[in-house]
């Protein structure tokens, strides 16, 4: 990429968070460098590449998609990220959410269920530098067990309810981002936090729309 | 050479029998393949065939002999289509959910609408030169299109009863074949619907590709899951119940975040690839998950007589067995869930189905607990199926107004109802069942209200509790406790400090206490805050069976508006559908009657008289499909079941008019007009009384209910059959292209009639569609009172 692609990419996502993101009240400090810093256009196929900056979610092959640039941003600000934290996100899908946690501190464990992808997701987030970021090919119902406990855990694909493993392997004090609903159709994006004494509480935040977290290793 | 035969009449009535069948069986095919909503819009867009043949009719004018050929080659063409169709339907790689903003996917829609429309207008073209041959009597060749209607009408629902929708497609086929050895023996015709039958045959033998369940629907999903199989099926006119097997399927509705205990290894079950519930294998630890589940909440209050309306595959009953109740009254739609759910359960974990304690009713919640009188200590039923406004159409008696009051009727004194359902964004479906309870609790003469109710909340359900009775306070310190254990939040309840609540699940709005507040006031109140609520909540009523309907007509085209359609998502597909079918059907069959009268106008009628011409026979073509399907939706409340009653009933009006199409042929030219407005009038009365009269009659046992409902519709179906053959037998004996014009205004009016009918129904109830017809028959009845003496004999 030639300095002046490298120019307008960088134009192009500031214009991205300040339209899209900042405009919607996302605030958080870590998220909005994050969201600056990642280059979203790496994360998308070439033939879709010049809409990455666009405000909608877009296709990353194996029926997934790449969620829309505000819901990415409204995600990681809910984990409160900050360096040194350890995620672990379920859906890695094309690595860009990992990416954007892992700029903003944290240290990612990320699982995919689609090897394709997982394999992708890895080689591009080690081409891009994410070192901080693991990826493993696994069922992300059962989280990563030995890598818990975790500060937070994002999941980027729709689920039928709160896989307990997940809730398990969150830390006291700790959140937790899921889509949950129907496999089709509206789901609803719960923050589920666990207090000190191990005690869950919930908010639903709004109606989204997510592809679906299929168990199964394919 | 062909003659009006009763040979012919049998023929017209096996290729209009055939043409029913085939409408009914493509709808469950796309039910399976596509969703609900999807199919209606596709078979709707299919039956324009049926005007297009008219069109053609109207266009070329054939002269007898011509329209004798046609006639042949329109019946030796049915079969073949009627075999083809489906299959190439089948090739067709339309994804509908893309439809909105993938223009690729609009040349494979019209594909396929010309694919489904094209068996269609053979088989009506046929009907129709054989109506057209019938110069002075059109009405007993039209009543036997009628009466081979009704009989595809049940024979369907045989068909379906013994083997797959996917097979049971190639069956009109064989009909229509059989139709054309009564009309010639000329070997060309003969072979081609020997060839349509046998394509029909090697698909009914399972030939034919398996139909590709829409990939969005939730079998597919889980098919994906490393080591799933499907193990078992079970087909039917309700639907297709499939059993999948998958170590990593699991089902759990708002199962609480506190559950730390094993999880059960479960089969999911499907209906039409839509996942219902689940068999469990409950032994040992496992037997615990039950308690953590939001719809046992009821059980804190410790029922011993319990009727759970929806079975979840078993997992309602696992629920009341596993919180010792006595003696559980198990209602369960679909047959084939109970059959999977027993042969399905592991031996460490017998089916709840066959416990002792458990009796098992099949069929219409509300059809059950009209004969079975309790008295229960609870009655439980879940929310229905309100997933992203994919149901907004589904018709449902069981969550009405009027339903929820039998199900309090049924409660022994200080007996409950619950009714637990997924929890929506801003809240719709609770806040619609919280003020429907409290209306129920006031209709049927409860006491204070504020005393009788209770919402709960978890993280992605809500369960409301009614008392008619009025709950303790030992009711809600045991609630209380089952709350807190399992992160559960109460949102109301007798005695209630809302300000010092605070919620272990946050939803962001107040709706749910606002809401209830509202409800426990007074009617007034209840009815003021539903219409300041941004969304549909008002309660559903057997007049608008829709409870599933939440959104204004405003809000759904204010989605529409939005670039790409962001918030599309998030619409109700149903009705969005329902009203595209009705654009697009007006549209083209606006095309189909204009241009060809446009092109032809030297040789049509003068424009007066072809003007009413069509509107005579729009008019009746839509009052007819929506006194149908208005007289249909009330009456199948009556009978209880929803596919059975439907075919029945649509069997009995379609022989009926059948009857009344036949016996026009012995009446005067100048009845018509008195009969068609006594028919407008008498769908006044039913308009009026018809709801009410049904509701009266529900305790009655099922043969009355069966006696009324023939009482009912027989006289009325005779009566419709009568203004088409009537307007006809003036046409025919015209060599002006009439009948071609009249079969294509009548067949496109109902073809937008259909759609237009549901939503109107929707919006302002089935009352008011039976209105509509009324007015349509006497407008007609003017019409034709204004064209006697026209043609000179």
């Amino acid at each position: 990429m030639g300095p002046g692609q490298a120019d307008r990419t960088a134009a192009e996502r500031h214009e991205m968070v300040r339209q899209q993101i900042v405009a919607l009240g996302v605030s958080d400090t870590a998220t909005l460098r994050a969201m600056r810093t990642v280059p979203r256009h790496e994360f998308v196929p070439a033939e879709v590449r010049r809409q990455a900056y666009g405000d909608h979610p877009l296709p990353i092959g194996y029926g997934q998609t790449i969620s829309q640039p505000y819901m990415v941003a409204f995600m990681t600000e809910l984990v409160r990220p900050r360096r040194g934290m350890r995620v672990l996100e379920v859906g890695t899908g094309s690595g860009y959410q990992a990416a954007v946690l892992a700029e903003a501190g944290a240290t990612v464990f990320t699982v995919e269920i689609i090897g394709a992808l997982a394999d992708s997701a890895g080689e591009r987030l080690r081409r891009l530098g994410y070192t901080g970021v693991s990826v493993r090919h696994a069922d992300g119902h059962a989280g990563w067990p030995e890598a818990a406990p975790f500060d937070a855990v994002i999941v980027t694909a729709a689920a039928g309810y709160v896989p307990p493993a997940l809730v398990d392997q969150l830390e006291p004090g700790g959140r937790l981002v899921i889509p949950v609903g129907s496999i089709y159709g509206v789901q609803n994006l719960v923050l589920v936090e666990k207090g000190a004494q191990g005690r869950i509480s919930t908010r639903t935040l709004l109606p989204v729309r997510f592809v679906p977290l299929v168990s199964g290793l394919r | 050479v062909i003659a009006v035969t009763s040979g012919l009449g049998l023929a017209v009535a096996l290729l209009s029998g055939a043409g029913l069948a085939y409408e009914v069986l493509l709808i469950r095919v796309f039910a399976i393949e596509q969703f609900h909503h999807f199919a209606a819009m596709a078979i709707s867009i299919a039956m324009l065939g049926f005007g297009l043949s008219g069109t053609a009719v109207a266009f070329a004018d054939p002269a007898a002999e011509r329209a004798r050929q046609w006639l042949i080659r329109s019946s030796a063409a049915a079969a073949p289509l009627l075999a083809a169709s489906p299959l190439l339907a089948r090739t067709i790689p339309l994804d509908a959910a893309r439809i909105p903003w993938d223009p690729g996917q609009w040349i494979r829609l019209a594909a396929l609408y010309l694919t489904l429309a094209a068996p269609f207008t053979a088989v009506s073209l046929a009907m129709l030169l054989a109506i057209r041959l019938a110069l002075t009597r059109p009405g007993g060749l039209y009543g036997a299109t009628f009466l081979g209607s009704a009989a595809g009408s049940v024979l369907t629902i045989m068909a379906l009863m013994l083997m797959p929708a996917d097979r049971a497609v190639f069956l009109p086929a064989c009909a229509a074949a059989a139709g054309v050895f009564l009309v010639t023996r000329r070997p060309g015709p003969v072979l081609w619907s020997l060839a349509g039958a046998g394509l029909a045959l090697a698909g009914l033998v399972g030939a034919a590709p398996e139909l590709r369940v829409n990939p969005y629907k939730e079998l597919p999903r889980v098919a994906a899951f490393p080591e799933a199989r499907r193990v078992a099926d079970r087909h039917g006119p309700l639907g297709w119940v499939a059993a999948m097997d998958a170590p990593a399927f699991r089902y759990a509705p708002g199962l609480s975040l506190q559950y730390g205990g094993a999880f059960p290894r479960q089969a999911g079950l499907f209906v039409d690839g839509e996942a219902v519930g689940a068999v469990s294998d409950l032994s040992g630890e496992a037997g615990e998950f039950v308690r953590w589940l939001p719809a046992a909440l009821p059980f804190a209050l410790a029922p011993r007589r319990v009727a759970v309306l929806g079975t979840d595959g078993g997992l309602g009953l696992e629920i009341a067995l596993g919180h010792g109740a006595d003696s559980v009254l198990a209602v369960e739609l679909y047959p084939g869930i109970v059959e999977l759910a027993r042969r399905l359960a592991p031996p460490a974990s017998p089916s709840p189905f066959a416990d002792p304690r458990v009796r098992v009713a099949i069929g219409d919640a509300r059809a059950i607990l009209n004969r079975e009188t309790g008295p229960f200590d609870l009655v439980t039923i879940g929310g229905g199926a309100g997933v992203g406004g994919l149901h907004a159409l589904s018709e449902d008696f069981a969550h009405t107004s009027e339903a929820y009051q039998l199900y309090l009727a049924r409660l022994a004194p200080g007996g409950t109802l619950a009714v637990t359902q997924g929890i929506s964004l801003p809240p719709r479906a609770a806040v619609r069942s919280i003020l429907t309870v409290a209306g129920a609790v006031r209709r049927i003469g409860g006491k204070a209200v504020d005393r009788g109710l209770i919402v709960a909340h978890s993280w992605s359900t809500v369960t409301v509790l009614a008392r008619p009775g009025g709950f303790d306070a030992d009711d809600v310190r045991a609630l209380q406790a089952w709350t807190e254990s399992r992160g559960v939040d109460l949102d109301w309840y007798p005695g209630v400090d809302t300000a010092a609540l605070h919620p272990v699940n946050v939803l962001g709005s107040p709706d749910l206490i606002l809401a209830a507040t509202a409800a426990t006031r007074s009617a007034e109140a209840a009815a003021a805050f539903a219409d300041g609520y941004p969304f549909t909540v008002r309660p559903a009523s057997d007049a608008r069976p829709y409870p599933q309907h939440f959104l204004p007509a405003g809000t759904t085209l204010e989605m529409l508006r939005q670039d790409r359609g962001a918030l599309l998502p998030f619409a109700e597909w149903g009705p969005i559908a329902a009203a595209a079918a009705v654009v697009q059907a007006a549209v083209l069959g606006g095309l189909c009657i204009l241009l060809p009268a446009f092109a032809r106008r030297g040789r049509r009628p003068p424009l007066g008289r072809w003007a009413r011409l069509v509107g005579y026979f729009g008019l009746i073509g839509f009052a007819y499909m929506g006194a149908e399907i208005a007289a249909i939706q009330q009456l199948q409340l009556l009978l209880g079941h929803p596919v059975y009653a439907v075919a029945g009933l649509l069997a009995l009006l379609l022989s009926a008019s059948g009857l009344g199409a036949i016996w026009s042929d012995r009446q005067p030219d100048r009845h018509g007009a008195p009969v068609a407005a006594l028919l407008g009038l008498t769908l006044v009365a039913c308009a009026l009384w018809l709801l009410a009269l049904v509701e009266a009659l529900l305790p009655a046992s099922f043969w009355w209910r069966t006696l009324a409902g023939l009482v009912c519709l027989a006289p009325v179906g005779f009566l419709m059959g009568t203004p088409f053959a009537w307007g006809l037998r003036r046409l025919t004996r015209e060599g002006d292209g009439s009948v071609g014009w009249a079969w294509a205004s009548n067949a496109f009016a109902s073809v937008v009639a259909a759609p237009l009918a549901t939503l109107v129904a929707m919006e302002r109830g089935s009352p008011a569609v039976l209105g509509l017809a009324a007015a349509a028959y006497l407008m007609a009845a003017a019409l034709y009172h204004r064209a006697a003496g026209y043609p000179p004999a």
